[in-house]
């Protein structure tokens, strides 16, 4: 299966990653339109800066995914291809997905009142962040090709997040 | 070997689906005391005014057939423990290898004169939340009596149409949840949708007319009129029917950490156990959604041969939105003791409490923003150093990125 995988010594922190995920996720997809629609079109990763780092934070599609565990509507769901997606219509906005999120990747939409968070751009080959990001800090990787080494890491960090569920 | 279950909400149903994945083959039994398809309880108030319909609360594929469970819409009444039979209200035995009592909680009832008879009502299951809306289509006039998250649930729901009061014993709306801050910030909002709300009181009778419900007489010897009463003063686990049983009982049904009663064949999972409180190590109960749901998948994996461990549930782990507002409250939010620290960031639109333990945080409350609120929870969950995090945590500004080394 093929990963998002965030290499952090490459990103500049352009935010391109950003863009690219709110204009997918706009009513037209180009970004003219998605710059004039309003309520602007919201993002689903966020490039965060630390100290000596920065990189988007993106969600994992956790295997034992906490928000997925908490929702309380069955909105929640994991799809045919692993990923943790939304059942919109069934979305109450009780939140209670953002209190358990340890990546704090879902966010409010004030607007039609539901959570969001990525949907890994289920229907696209490459997801739009991984395509607008210029240095290659977003890439896609086969989980299974992955050297050991780099897997290990990459499995370490979704781990530490995860087993604090 | 025969797995049977007691109660088909989310503890019981995660058990199935957790032995179903781990054996193909098992036979697994669900009774279930309530004669509809497995629904999302916390859901229930939404049905109320007709926001939603009973089929968009029920589960998306029913887990009877996704799983492979025998269904049984019967009450259990009683367990033999030496010849591993659950009795059933039709007199019938079913025999057990493995048992799970996943069998939640039940509201409790106050005893007050009037109590008994048409006009009251809980908000415990589908069918309560049914009656509401039937009878809130000819009420006037509603009293809830207490001011907890499943009263003002209640009372938000009938505020479009209904005169809603809320009777608050104790002198703060969502005690346990929210501070004192907190609750004012709640309580304004909700006075501001036209519920009223009284504090420091509380319903001594309901006055009847004809057997109808015509009033509440309170305390402080007022009557307020009310057409229906909902009674919300909390939950109590359901476990009345194992009283003698020899499964040990005491605020709730005791478990070890595998979530084992002292029956070596009977778990038990959900609301109506009683465990450890992750950070105070306090024997509690739960009472919360996602506590159920992880108790009964590790009894569930625990059934059918794994050794997983649980840790203990955090009793306060609450989102939600009250009066367009939204609220988070994760842990301890009124500590005892010195070693505590707290500090509190109140603006014009977000307040927001932070408990600390020396360089652990122990709570938070959020209310009006909850950005990021997820990695607080993990920080008190797993009670992870704060490191130098204190500052930013505090002024908002923490990511996941500060925790990438
Ligand atoms: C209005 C409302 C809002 C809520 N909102 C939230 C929320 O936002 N977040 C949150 O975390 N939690 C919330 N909760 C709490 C949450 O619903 C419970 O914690 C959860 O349902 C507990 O699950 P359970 O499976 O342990 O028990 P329950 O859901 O109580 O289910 C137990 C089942 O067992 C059945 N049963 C009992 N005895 C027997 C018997 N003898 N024979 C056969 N069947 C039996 C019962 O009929 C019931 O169907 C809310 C609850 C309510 C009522
Ligand atoms: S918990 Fe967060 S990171 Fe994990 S699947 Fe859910 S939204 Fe994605
Ligand atoms: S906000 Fe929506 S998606 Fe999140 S837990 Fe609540 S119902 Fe589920």
């Amino acid at each position: 299966m093929k990963q998002i995988f965030v290499r952090p010594e490459r990103c500049m922190g352009c935010k391109s990653c950003e863009i690219g995920c709110a204009v997918q996720h706009s009513k037209d997809k180009t970004l003219y339109s998605a710059v004039l629609q309003s309520p602007a079109p919201m993002k689903r990763l966020f490039v965060e800066a630390g100290e000596n780092i920065r990189m988007p934070i993106i969600c994992r599609h956790c295997e034992d995914a906490p928000c997925l565990n908490a929702c309380i509507s069955g909105c929640l769901y994991r799809d045919e291809k692993g990923f943790v997606r939304r059942r919109k219509e069934r979305c109450i906005g009780c939140w209670t997905c953002i209190m358990v999120c340890p990546f704090g990747v879902i966010t409010r939409d004030r607007e039609k009142h539901i959570a969001v968070k990525c949907d890994r751009c289920h229907k696209l080959e490459v997801p739009a962040c991984v395509n607008a990001c210029p240095t290659h800090a977003l890439v896609m990787v086969d989980v299974d090709e992955m050297s050991k080494e780099k897997r290990h890491m990459v499995i370490l960090t979704e781990s530490k997040a995860i087993s604090h569920q | 070997m025969h797995h049977v279950i007691i109660g088909g909400s989310i503890a019981g149903i995660s058990a199935a689906k957790a032995i179903r994945n781990n054996n193909a083959n098992a036979e697994i039994t669900l009774i279930s005391g309530e004669n509809v398809t497995a629904y999302y309880r916390p859901m229930i108030p939404v049905l109320i005014d007709g926001q939603k319909a009973e089929v968009d609360i029920t589960y998306p594929d029913d887990p009877i057939e996704k799983y492979r469970l025998n269904a049984v819409y019967e009450m259990a009444t009683d367990v033999d423990v030496q010849s591993k039979d659950v009795l059933l209200s039709s007199g019938k035995r079913i025999k057990f290898d493995r048992l799970l009592i996943a069998t939640g909680s039940v509201p409790i009832i106050p005893d007050i004169p009037g109590i008994k008879g048409q006009g009251i009502f809980t908000l415990r299951t589908m069918e309560d939340a049914i009656k509401i809306r039937d009878a809130r289509s000819v009420a006037e006039n509603a009293v809830v009596i207490g001011g907890g998250l499943v009263g003002i649930k209640a009372a938000e729901a009938l505020k479009s149409t209904v005169n809603v009061t809320i009777i608050e014993k104790l002198s703060q709306i969502l005690y346990q949840r929210l501070d004192r801050r907190g609750a004012e910030i709640i309580s304004l909002a909700l006075k501001n949708e036209g519920i009223t709300i009284l504090t420091e009181d509380s319903v001594v009778e309901i006055i009847r007319d004809g057997g109808n419900v015509k009033a509440v007489r309170l305390a402080s010897g007022s009557t307020i009129n009310a057409d229906i009463v909902i009674i919300a003063i909390g939950v109590r686990p359901d476990m009345d029917i194992f009283k003698d049983s020899g499964i040990k009982i005491s605020k709730g049904i005791q478990v070890n950490e595998l979530l084992q009663t002292n029956i070596p064949d009977i778990y038990a999972a959900g609301d109506v156990v009683e465990f450890r409180e992750l950070l105070t190590g306090i024997s509690s109960v739960s009472a919360l959604w996602s506590n159920a749901m992880e108790m009964g998948r590790i009894a569930g994996m625990n059934m059918t041969g794994a050794d997983r461990r649980y840790p203990g549930f955090l009793t306060v782990m609450n989102a939600t939105e009250i009066a367009g507002i939204p609220m988070i409250a994760v842990g301890i939010i009124e500590p005892e003791g010195r070693e505590y620290e707290i500090i509190t960031e109140d603006s014009i639109d977000s307040y927001k409490r932070f408990v600390f333990k020396g360089d652990l945080l122990v709570g938070v409350i959020f209310i009006g923003d909850i950005k990021n609120a997820g990695i607080y929870t993990n920080l008190i969950k797993n009670q992870i150093p704060m490191g130098g995090l204190k500052e930013k945590a505090i002024e908002g500004t923490m990511g996941y990125v500060n925790f990438i080394n």
